[in-house]
This record gives structure tokens, sequence and C-alpha cells, in this order.
């Protein structure tokens, strides 16, 4: 079992105590899909959500001043930070996971017509997002801990509002390139694909330089 | 045997540990080839530091009581020992030629040098 | 190898506080105190010692593995114990065992459930509901069950009745006693040292003040005692420290002096005396 393993479990005995607390807030986004009777609302709700519990790990350390813990472990530093971004891709697949059974039986129960596309569409989206909150979010935690680290949160949001005003001022028709892209899922797919592994890649990079930096 | 450390007595550990040792040979209460107490038991169990039992231990073997044999331990040499008999015999030599030299300051001849001696011994023997 | 922890020319340049070039070394098979006020710099040359903090210049050897290029190697055999706990609150002490063990390749879990066994803990139990006395001593249960060859303790006694500290010099006087491990144990509760360290590394406003064998440190100095009228202004700048009062005066002198203060009354000195008198000295002169 390598150094990265071990760290993603010490991560999770550490969300252990607070699994129930999370499974909780998990049935938030259920009641959302529900009243706006929509799969996509739900699940980019849900991956929010998850994404925002990965400051528990944080938080716990942070509380019980776990930090000289890991500053005694027999570990490189690298292996912490990615073993803790392996643990929340891990939370984030599992609420994906539930989410995506939980919600369109209960979306069927109510009515709606839910379709295998529909299912992977809202999954497509719900990665992305959760993609892009994390990748942010974790090494916010790491400079500024639990608490302030939390700000970063919004640069997604603030990201959002910015890119999306001048994306619908584009005239779809007169960019060519634009216009292949988004008229072919699998391209747009793989474009997602590469944009968040390469995402993930500088997250985990400036994670590992900032922990390194830290002094405790 | 009875070692004991006191922490009033002003005597270092070390010394207090000596003085012990020495008086459990010469009363016989340590025999010829038994052995100390391990160094580590010892400092562990007196809860003093291993250096300072090193130290009594390496001055008991300068001084002839005791051998360390690396591995096996710290073996009493007995009190009809060689080494120990040197040792004693160059005591014996240190403080004569001491007495010797305060008895020169004082202008003592060498016969009433001898007559301190005897009448010494001579209390010593009523002892 | 023979020294278990080697520090060289150590330092560390914070905005208001500097520790200067500290040197010292640990030799196998024995304990070391690391002693001085608080905010002299024990803790930090202790978390300099693991990396927790980034040394302005100098070097550390763990085992013989440098602290920073090897710092996988250098943790591997090294156990280390706070002030207080450094576990989740809300783990049971099976889980602090599943948590922890699987980064040492030697743990034996044997050993971690005689040791509880030994030190009265209760597996069932919950970190938070330990004392601070259990806390300290899962801690070293732990170090314990991974045979960690030296041991780092910050602090450990600061909190703890008597009873435990005792209990506390006795087990790390037993975990040397095999003359394979080394304990490094910083702590301004001299009280600890005075009979079981073999070595003293005293740090004073960031300096080293003195490493080496505690009975040679505690040897180099005297207490001498007298009336004020003995006191002259000869004789006060030979003392390292002074404490005046209305009926006389008490006062730190080196040993190799004493020859000046024999018509005084000389005490041997104790970790504390020295401490204590030659900080004074420190205050004065800054």
């Amino acid at each position: 079992m390598n150094n990265i393993w071990k760290s993603a479990k010490l991560d999770f005995s550490l969300v252990k105590p607070y699994v129930k607390t999370i499974c909780l807030i998990m049935i938030l986004p259920i009641v959302f899909a529900a009243v706006n009777r929509s799969l996509l609302t739900g699940i980019s709700f849900a991956m929010c959500l998850i994404a925002k519990t990965t400051g528990y790990t944080f938080s716990i350390t942070e509380k019980n001043s776990m930090e000289r813990l890991y500053g005694i472990l027999p570990i490189r530093k690298s292996d912490m930070v990615i073993g803790r971004y392996i643990f929340m891709i891990i939370m984030g697949f599992a609420a994906l996971i539930f989410s995506l059974v939980a919600h369109p039986i209960l979306l069927t129960i109510l009515g709606e017509t839910i379709s295998i596309f529909d299912c992977m569409n809202a999954a497509s989206i719900g990665i992305f997002l959760f993609a892009l909150y994390t990748v942010f979010q974790l090494p916010g935690y790491y400079k500024l801990g639990s608490i302030k680290g939390r700000v970063f949160l919004y640069i997604p949001v603030a990201g959002f509002l910015i890119t999306l005003l001048p994306i619908t001022q584009i005239p779809v028709g007169e960019s060519k390139l634009l216009f292949t892209v988004i008229n072919s899922p699998a391209l747009l797919m793989l474009l997602a694909v590469i944009f968040v592994i390469v995402m993930y890649v500088i997250s985990i990079l400036v994670s590992i330089k900032i922990l390194k930096n830290k002094e405790v | 045997m009875k070692l004991i450390i006191s922490n009033i007595s002003g005597i270092p550990i070390y010394e207090q540990i000596k003085q012990q040792v020495k008086s459990a040979i010469m009363s016989g209460d340590l025999q010829k080839d038994e052995t100390l107490p391990s160094l580590r038991t010892l400092a562990k169990e007196l809860k003093i530091s291993v250096l300072t039992v090193t130290r009594a231990y390496t001055e008991l073997e300068q001084e002839g009581f005791v051998k360390n044999i690396q591995g096996r331990g710290c073996f009493v040499l007995g009190q009809g020992s060689e080494l120990l008999r040197e040792q004693l015999i160059c005591k014996i030599e240190n403080n004569l030629s001491e007495a010797i030299s305060a008895a020169r300051v004082a202008n003592l001849s060498e016969e009433e040098l001898h007559h301190l001696l005897s009448i010494l011994m001579e209390e010593k023997t009523d002892e | 190898m023979n020294n278990y922890l080697e520090v060289r020319n150590l330092s560390k340049s914070f905005e208001s506080f500097q520790l200067r070039d500290i040197t010292f070394s640990l030799p196998k098979g024995y304990i070391m105190g690391l002693i001085g006020p608080n905010g002299s710099g024990k803790t930090t040359t202790i978390k300099l010692i693991l990396n927790m903090l980034k040394r302005t210049s100098g070097e550390v050897k763990i085992l013989g593995f440098d602290n920073i290029t090897n710092e996988q190697e250098a943790k591997r055999n090294l156990g280390v114990v706070f002030d207080s706990n450094y576990f989740s609150d809300e783990w049971k002490i099976s889980q602090v065992e599943k948590s922890v063990s699987s980064f040492y390749e030697n743990w034996d879990t044997q050993k971690f459930s005689e040791t509880l066994k030994r030190f009265h803990i209760q597996p069932s139990k919950r970190v938070k509901e330990l004392s601070k006395g259990m806390q300290m001593k899962l801690m070293l249960a732990c170090a314990f069950s991974y045979d960690a060859k030296l041991l780092i303790l910050d602090e450990p006694t600061s909190g703890l009745d008597p009873v435990s500290r005792d209990e506390l010099l006795n087990i790390l006087s037993e975990y040397i006693e095999d003359g394979e491990h080394s304990v490094l144990f910083s702590t301004h509760i001299t009280g600890d040292l005075e009979r079981a360290a073999d070595y003293i590394t005293y740090i004073s406003y960031g300096e080293l003040f003195f490493s080496g064998g505690k009975d040679e440190f505690i040897d180099r100095f005297r207490i001498v005692k007298g009336g004020c009228e003995e006191l002259s202004a000869d004789l006060g700048k030979k003392m390292i420290g002074i404490r005046n009062f209305s009926t006389g005066f008490e006062a730190l002198v080196k040993t190799e002096d004493l020859k000046q203060f024999a018509h005084l009354n000389v005490e041997p000195a104790t970790i504390d005396d020295i401490v204590v008198f030659t900080s004074k000295r420190g205050e004065q002169y800054e």
C-alpha cells in the first residue's frame, strides 16, 4: 500500500465520524431536484454541496492541531496532498453515484421521464462543476485554513458570471470553431476532460508548493 | 548489595555509588568475581543518569576495585587483588610524601616523623 | 552511527525572535534535557528538527539522515510527544492505531495492545475522554509500537501531576535501558531532569548556553551565600547572577572562581538555580 493511498485512508478516518452528517446533507439536493422537477439542477446542487464538504478534513485537522501528526509521519508532503485530492475525488464520486440513483428514482415516481442521456448529461456537468469548485477550494484551504479558505469557493462562481456574459454575447454562427465544438458533444466532452485534468494537475502542484512552505 | 542515593547529602551521586560499592567490597558483602548490577539497569532503578553510573564504575575500575568486561558486566576484583593493592600503595605513597613535605615546612626531623607515625598506628590498633 | 541526533549551526530568523547557531548532538542510548525559560527557543529548535519550521541555515541529522532531503527515512524511526495529543478527538483508541499504524512498516499490534494495558488505557475509549497524562502515554504507546529509536518530547510534563511525571521518567529510563534508544526532552520543569538526564542542552534567548554532560553542567557552577557586608564590588563582578535581600545575598558563580568566594557559604547549584540566575543576567544586559 503506497503512501498516497495511506494518506487518503487517514483522511477518511478523519471524516468517518461525520459520515452521517454528510449523508444527511446529500438529502437536500434530492428535495431540490423534486421541487424543480429537474435532474440537472439536483445533480449540480449535490456536487456543489459535496465539494463544500472537502473542508471537513481541513477543519478537523485544525481543530485537533493535527498538522503536528502530519508533521511527524514518515511520508512526503506531496503524497499527503495527492492523498487528500484522491480522497476528495472518491467522496465526489460516491456522492455522484448516490445522486444518480436517488434522483432519477424520485423524479420517475413524481412522473418525470428521465432518459439515460439525461443522466449522462447531468453526470458530466456535475463532475465538471465539482472539479471546478475543488481545484480552487483545496489550495485555498491549504493556504488560508478551513475558515478563511472558504472564500476560494467564490472564485469559480465569480468566474462563471464573468465568462458567461461574454459567451452569450458571441454570435455562435460567426465563429466556425466555436460552432463545431458546441455541436459535437464528443469534442465538448473531450475538451472538458482535458480541461479538468489540467486544472487538477495545476491545483495539486500549487497545493504541494503551499504545504511545503507552510510553517506550523 | 545495598545501594541508596541521598539527594540532600551534597555528595555527588557517582561518589555515593563509589563509596557504597567500595565499602561493600571491604566488608566482604561483595565477593570476588561477583558482578555489580548492570550499569543501565542500575541507572533505571535508581532513576539516575546512565553517565553518572558510568563514571562511578569507570573510576572504580581505575582504582582497581572492579574489572569491566565488555558485554559481560562489571566484576569485583576482591580485596586481595594485585591492582587494588598497587592502588592502595600508590595512595599511601602520595599521602606520605605529602606528610613529608608538611614535616619539612614544620621543621620536623625524620625521627619525630617516625615517632608520630608509630603513635598514630598505635591509636588505630586501639580502635 | 553513534549520534542519534546531530544539530549543527542551526539558525532561524523570525521578525521578533532569532534562534542563532545552535549546535549539539545526542549519542545513542542516552537522555538529553533541552532546557531554557519559556520563549528561549526550545520549541522552535524541536520544530526545526522535525522540519515543521523552515530553517534559515544549519543542518540536522536524525539517525544519520538529513531531516529535509531524507525526511521520510529520518522520521521512520522517530517518535514525538507534544504537550497535547495530535489525534482526532473523535477517534477511539483502536481507531488511532488503524489510522497511524499503516505508515510504519514495523508496527507491532501486539506491542501496542500490551503497552496500552500497561498504561491502563482502554482501547474502547475516545481520545477526548483521556486525561492529559493518558494522552501523553498514548503518544508514547504509538512510538513504542514501531520501536522508534529516537524519542523527542516537547514539554511533555507541563500540566501533568507529580505522579504522571514520575511515571514518565520511569518509562523513559526503561526505554533507554537497552542502550539502543535515545530521548530528547524539552522542559522548563528542570526537577524532572535533575536525576534522569545524561546530557543537558541549555538554550537562552535563542542562543546555545551549554551542551554537554549534566553532571559537568551542574559542576561548573556553585551557589554562594553571605551577608550584605561580605559583598564587595570586585566579588560582584565575578558573579553570574545575584539575588539581594535585606539580610544577605545569594549568587551563582563559576566553580573555577570559587577560591575567591572561599569565605562564603558554598553550596552545589541545581539546574533550576543555573537557569534562573543566568536568565536574570540576560535580562539586565538586553
